[in-house]
């Protein structure tokens, strides 16, 4: 605020239209999917998902500016980490709940009390009639993919912290492909899955497990992009350059997700059960 | 500190005027404001709404509901029986969930939260000024969804969710078809994501923001309590959150992670639903706790009894709140050693409970106290909260819950914590720092009325309904047997006296508005020792541009 | 407050009562006009959950309550600023917060203790071997019970319930009785408990009940009996009873299961072993009507 000489290195933020209309854009969101789920009318829910997008552009296109016009002091950088590391941990309990269903079902199929699910499930997990994927065929290789993306953007940031802007790009580029070959895998093993989303719990924790998880594989990828325009526009330093640290947290984040769900659901979860073959 | 007066010399700079300034809002104090005031629009939907129950149960036979329907939903005459009996379990849905998402929660950490943590602590503002306007903004989309949501179809042919603030399965999802239910998550869901948002800010301001030389062990009980909450809401909403995801996906993709036929279970619903549930209701306490600590301290002006104890009993609760979500389902078919591990588990909890109150009774044992306004609503709060603790200690046996869950004890119990506990902490707070907000004193005269009324109304309100539950008179019911009739009437009596008390809460406040009396920048004397009362009353719109040195 | 002084409130209380035109003599089974503590128990469940409460869980939740009031009007009498105009300035007495930590640890555990038997009685089935608290809730165990020789599959639908007597093969629905139906077959039965067709048990007989839904939760719970189980599509939960009083005991949904959550009331007729037997040789025939006057008669 140009009236103030403050003498601390806080950032007071100017005003800004984007909170309201964040919470205008959820609003127009979560009313256009409602409607979208029953009525079958998609504009409203796409009009939101714009709006959505819109209002972060804009938001984040701010962030990047004040970046860029030195607000983001050494003070205000450890408030981003310590923003970026808990909203991190808020995701890590997001995944909790969904582990959580898996194991329900994975742990206890086979309660006498719990008729309709032994019944279902005739006692075992993955439940009667249910041909899993093969765990050693497209997740062994999508887990080397994720394994593999997790050293190149660590070479990124290297790069960059050396100072060699050919390796960040390369990196970020290298990392973003990875990131896109892993969601094309998934998407070709989703379309041979054996078994349905709807009306099994095996389905249900399946897909919605591993499918969140694929939502955050396609916002890091996102998020990777828009490092790599960053870095090709010439910004980062060395000594500044969250948002690509940032990335990268979000990137090694979804990577021990991918992890557990490799352990969890597709090695452990196919321990014994029938196989589909393709 | 000659820097508060430096600073109101400044306070008219930079101060951004008109709708801006309120809607586009970067700053603490203001976004408290708008928070506080948001909570008192809900806090008058979510009273209203119980009028209407307690005016239904005021004797037995279904009374005003139908006539409600017909008039509110258009139904004919005879479909009102059943809309109308729809009808109540809406109210209740909309009146548990208002109270909770958007009147407690809302004023002890969005309000009292934003406007005095960065005080306390000497901040200029909050970590992430911006982001802590949007944690404001979702909730007028969230509240308005969950308002909507009573305008859609919920079972076949019945306006409203009216499956409880549990939303259980599979009520809530076969059982309630319409989108009404679908608002009621989606509401639930940017709430929730507006409260990690702040969760966040308050985290990182407190770690970080606070000034040179308060170590954490030197930093006052409120930012502390305000803490330990973030780091609960940080936790467990996540999880709620997947939870209505699943709601959400069974209801409309077909999933079948509640629906037994395909082998989901219910019971998971609960699980989830409570392992954020119970956190929650230490969310919506213990804000209330850090306000108390310093009003308690400040009127008995004394320093705070057992500090150290005090921290330690805040993250104890809030710890042990993690690992006893369960008591909320002895009846659901969980297994004797499950029960036996969250009866003992849960118990734990009065131990760190109890030290708060004897330190607040030790804060007050050798002190000079003055009964202000706000030291009354804490003393009636450390009264009140006793007793609706010791009926949760009952409740956490799972062989005295057999009797009694789901019946009126367990409402009573809770809105001893709830209405007479967390409610009487927001007003304690509110009276305690309505002169630094505004500049201005209320009428101690007329502050003491609304509580004495309010004090009266409450208990008359709750206290019967212990009877009730343990004579057996389930809730959410919106017709009882003849039998209950006695202490349902005079609960819905208390209902009226808690009516006046909050009217002359109006009147108290139009009194201390219109009469400007101007407020001295520590009016409560040196009792008040936290950072807020060196600042001028009101705070300048940015306060300490040169950060105060704690000692 | 325990029983005892319970029961003196209560009494003290008759008058107002006298007000309400359906002022209850004391009734088993259902709750009564103004009552301040538990419904009559008839089960060894609820014996044990009674004397739990009253006799221990009342006298410390009372006491501690108390005990914070007293010691807040100490405070407001003492140390207020005109008895105490100079505050003093501790904050620190390891002494008393060991003592306030350590005490509460110490009641708790005495709460535990019979809390975990109580717990364990109710979850246990009788095998006709294992001992049950009864209201002596701190001793081993000296209550006999006889194994289950009677089973009855309650499933709850919205909005009533259906009851199968798994043993003998025949399963009847039973719904609540508006005001006319009630004012017609059943007047002397309380509004929103009296049902068409109440489940019939023989008195000192063990009653397995194992509990489901077909739609949404319920809850079957009978409040003398101390029972209480939700009603879960896809589960079958388990709790039993044994009542050794004749009569009619009443409980409610205990689960919201949508807008007549308040009117699916459970019933259940206690009779002697005799009138049982005749009971069910008609009721086995698919008679209920003829059943029901059978017992009608025996009254
Ligand atoms: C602010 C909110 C709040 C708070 C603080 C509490 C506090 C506690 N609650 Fe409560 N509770 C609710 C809000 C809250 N609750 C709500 C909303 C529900 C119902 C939800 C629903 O179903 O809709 C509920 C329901 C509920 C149940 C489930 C009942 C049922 O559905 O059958 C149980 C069971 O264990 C329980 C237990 C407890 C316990 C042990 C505490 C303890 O934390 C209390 C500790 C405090 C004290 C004990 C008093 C002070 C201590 C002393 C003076 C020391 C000495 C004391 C002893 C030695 C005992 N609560
Ligand atoms: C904080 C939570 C809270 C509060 C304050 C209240 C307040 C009240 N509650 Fe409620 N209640 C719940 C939480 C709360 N309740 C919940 C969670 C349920 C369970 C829902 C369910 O079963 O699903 C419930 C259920 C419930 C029932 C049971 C319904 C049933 O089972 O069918 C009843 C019945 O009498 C009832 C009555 C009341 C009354 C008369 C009041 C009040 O009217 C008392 C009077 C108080 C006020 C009018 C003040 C309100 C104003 C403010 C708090 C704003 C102040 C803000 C500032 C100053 C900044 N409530
Ligand atoms: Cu059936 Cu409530
Ligand atoms: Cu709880």
């Amino acid at each position: 605020m140009a009236a103030h000489t403050k003498n601390h290195d806080y950032h007071l933020v100017d005003l800004s239209p984007w909170p309201l209309l964040g919470g205008i854009a959820a609003f127009i969101l979560a009313v256009g999917g409602i409607v979208l789920m029953h009525a079958d009318m998609p504009w409203l829910f796409w009009a939101g998902v714009v709006a959505v997008l819109y209002v972060m552009f804009g938001w984040w296109s701010d962030v990047v500016r004040e970046a860029e016009t030195g607000h983001h002091t050494p003070v205000v950088q450890i408030h981003h980490r310590y923003g970026m590391i808990l909203f991190i941990g808020s995701e890590v309990m997001f995944f909790v709940a969904w582990f959580w269903a898996y194991f329900d079902a994975a742990f206890y199929p086979d309660e006498i009390i719990q008729e309709a699910r032994t019944a279902f499930t005739g006692g075992m997990w993955p439940p009667q009639g249910v041909e899993v994927f093969d765990p050693w065929h497209l997740p062994l290789f999508n887990t080397l993919v994720l394994l593999l993306s997790g050293t190149t953007i660590t070479w990124a940031h290297n790069a960059l912290l050396e100072n060699d802007r050919e390796g960040l790009k390369w990196g970020l580029a290298l990392t973003v492909l990875l990131g896109v070959l892993f969601t094309c895998v998934q998407v070709i093993e989703y379309s041979q899955a054996h078994f349905s989303f709807s009306g099994n719990i095996y389905g249900a924790t399946f897909f919605m497990a591993t499918g969140f998880h694929g939502f955050h594989i396609f916002i890091g990828t996102i998020f990777l992009i828009v490092c790599l325009v960053r870095a090709i526009a010439g910004q980062f330093t060395p000594k500044q350059h969250l948002g690509l640290e940032f990335a990268a947290w979000y990137w090694h984040f979804v990577d021990v997700v991918w992890l557990f769900l490799f352990a969890a659901i597709y090695v452990w979860g196919s321990w014994g059960a029938t196989i589909a073959q393709h | 500190m000659a820097q508060a007066q430096a600073e109101l010399a400044h306070d008219n700079h930079g101060t951004p005027t008109g709708w801006k300034r309120w809607f586009y809002s970067t700053n603490h104090k203001d976004i408290g404001t708008l928070y506080l005031y948001f909570a008192i629009f809900a806090g008058v939907i979510g009273g209203a709404l119980s009028g209407f129950m307690r005016w239904e149960l005021a004797e037995p036979g279904i009374q005003i509901f139908p006539g409600l329907a017909q008039l509110v939903y258009g139904v004919s005459a005879d479909a009102s029986i059943d809309a109308g009996k729809h009808m109540f379990n809406v109210f209740t849905t909309a009146h548990g969930l208002i109270m909770v998402f958007f009147v407690v929660m809302p004023a002890v950490i969005g309000g009292f939260g934003n406007w005095f943590v960065p005080l306390m602590i000497g901040a200029p503002d909050m970590a992430f000024p911006r982001m802590n306007n949007i944690s404001f903004w979702l909730l007028p989309s969230a509240l308005l969804l969950l308002l909507i949501s009573l305008f859609m179809e919920g079972p076949p042919g019945a306006m409203g969710s009216g499956g409880g603030w549990t939303v259980y399965p599979p009520y809530a999802t076969a059982g309630q078809p319409g989108p009404a239910v679908d608002f009621v998550i989606l509401s639930i869901h940017i709430a929730g994501a507006s409260s990690i948002l702040g969760a966040i800010n308050f985290i990182t301001t407190i770690f970080n923001m606070r000034a040179p030389g308060m170590t954490m062990f030197k930093m006052p009980l409120f930012p502390w309590a305000v803490l330990v909450t973030a780091f609960l809401l940080l936790i467990a909403l996540p999880v709620l959150a997947g939870a209505i995801t699943m709601l959400l996906t069974d209801r409309n993709f077909g999933t079948a992670f509640f629906d037994p036929a395909g082998g989901g279970d219910p019971i998971l619903y609960q699980h989830l639903f409570w392992f954020f549930g119970h956190p929650e209701v230490y969310i919506m306490i213990l804000p209330g706790f850090g306000m108390i600590s310093h009003i308690i301290s400040t009127f008995s002006r004394k320093p705070i009894f057992g500090y150290l104890a005090m921290v330690y009993a805040m993250i104890a609760i809030g710890a042990v709140g993690f690992i006893v979500w369960a008591h909320h389902m002895y009846t659901s078919g969980i297994s004797l050693d499950t029960q036996r591990y969250f009866v003992a588990a849960t118990m734990i909890i009065a131990v760190p409970t109890g030290v708060k109150i004897f330190s607040w009774i030790a804060t007050m044992w050798g002190g000079s106290i003055r009964f202000t306004t706000p030291m009354l609503w804490a003393i009636g709060f450390i009264f009140l909260f006793t007793v609706g603790g010791v009926t949760g200690v009952v409740l956490a046996n799972a062989g005295a819950d057999r009797a009694l869950h789901d019946t009126y004890y367990v409402v009573a119990h809770f809105h001893y914590v709830l209405s007479l506990g967390a409610v009487f902490t927001i007003f304690a707070g509110w009276y305690y720092w309505f002169p630094k907000m505004y500049g201005v004193m209320y009428n101690e005269f007329l502050g003491k009325l609304h509580f004495w009324i309010m004090f009266i109304g409450v208990n008359l309100i709750f206290f019967p309904q212990h009877f009730l539950g343990l004579a057996g008179m389930p809730r959410r019911y919106i017709d009882y047997p003849d039998a209950y009739t006695f202490w349902n009437s005079v609960s819905s009596w208390g209902y009226v006296v808690t009516i006046v008390g909050m009217f002359v809460f109006l009147v108290a406040m139009i009194d201390a508005w219109s009469r400007k009396r101007k407020a001295a920048d520590n009016p409560w004397g040196e009792g008040a020792t936290t950072l807020e009362w060196t600042l001028s009353s009101p705070p300048p719109y940015h306060q300490f541009e040169n950060l105060p040195r704690f000692k | 407050m325990t029983g005892l002084s319970f029961r003196l409130v209560q009494a003290s209380l008759a008058a107002l009562f006298a007000l309400f035109p359906a002022a209850a003599f004391a009734q088993v089974g259902q709750p009564v006009q103004g009552q301040l503590g538990f419904q009559d128990s008839v089960t060894p469940i609820m014996d044990s959950i009674v004397s739990f409460h009253d006799h221990l869980l009342m006298w410390v939740i009372t006491g501690i309550v108390l005990m914070v009031l007293v010691l807040l009007i100490i405070v407001i009498l003492r140390f207020n600023q005109r008895t105490n105009p100079v505050p003093a300035r501790f904050t620190h007495n390891t002494l008393i917060e060991v003592v306030w930590t350590v005490v509460p640890v110490l009641i708790l555990i005495v709460i535990a203790i019979p809390s975990f038997g109580v717990l364990a009685d109710q979850e246990t089935v009788p095998d006709g071997e294992r001992l049950y608290l009864g209201s002596a809730i701190f001793s081993g165990g000296n209550v006999e019970v006889p194994e289950p020789t009677l089973t009855i599959k309650a499933t709850g639908y919205q909005w009533y319930w259906g009851y199968e007597y798994v043993d003998d093969g025949f399963d009847f629905v039973s719904v609540m009785l508006n005001d006319e139906q009630l004012a017609t077959t059943k007047p002397d039965e309380p509004r929103l408990l009296a049902v068409d067709q109440e489940i019939v048990v023989p008195v000192n007989t063990t009653v397995r009940v194992l509990v489901t839904a077909a739609d949404v939760l319920h809850a079957f719970a009978v409040p003398s009996f101390g029972i209480k189980v939700d009603a879960v599509p896809g589960r079958l939960n388990e709790t039993w009873f044994n009542a050794r009083k004749t009569g009619m005991y009443y409980g409610q949904c205990s689960e919201l299961c949508g807008k007549d959550h308040a009117f699916m009331p459970i019933a259940v007729r206690v009779v002697e072993q005799d009138q049982y037997d005749a009971w069910l040789a008609a009721a086995e025939t698919g008679d209920f009507t003829g059943a029901n006057m059978l017992l009608a008669q025996a009254d």
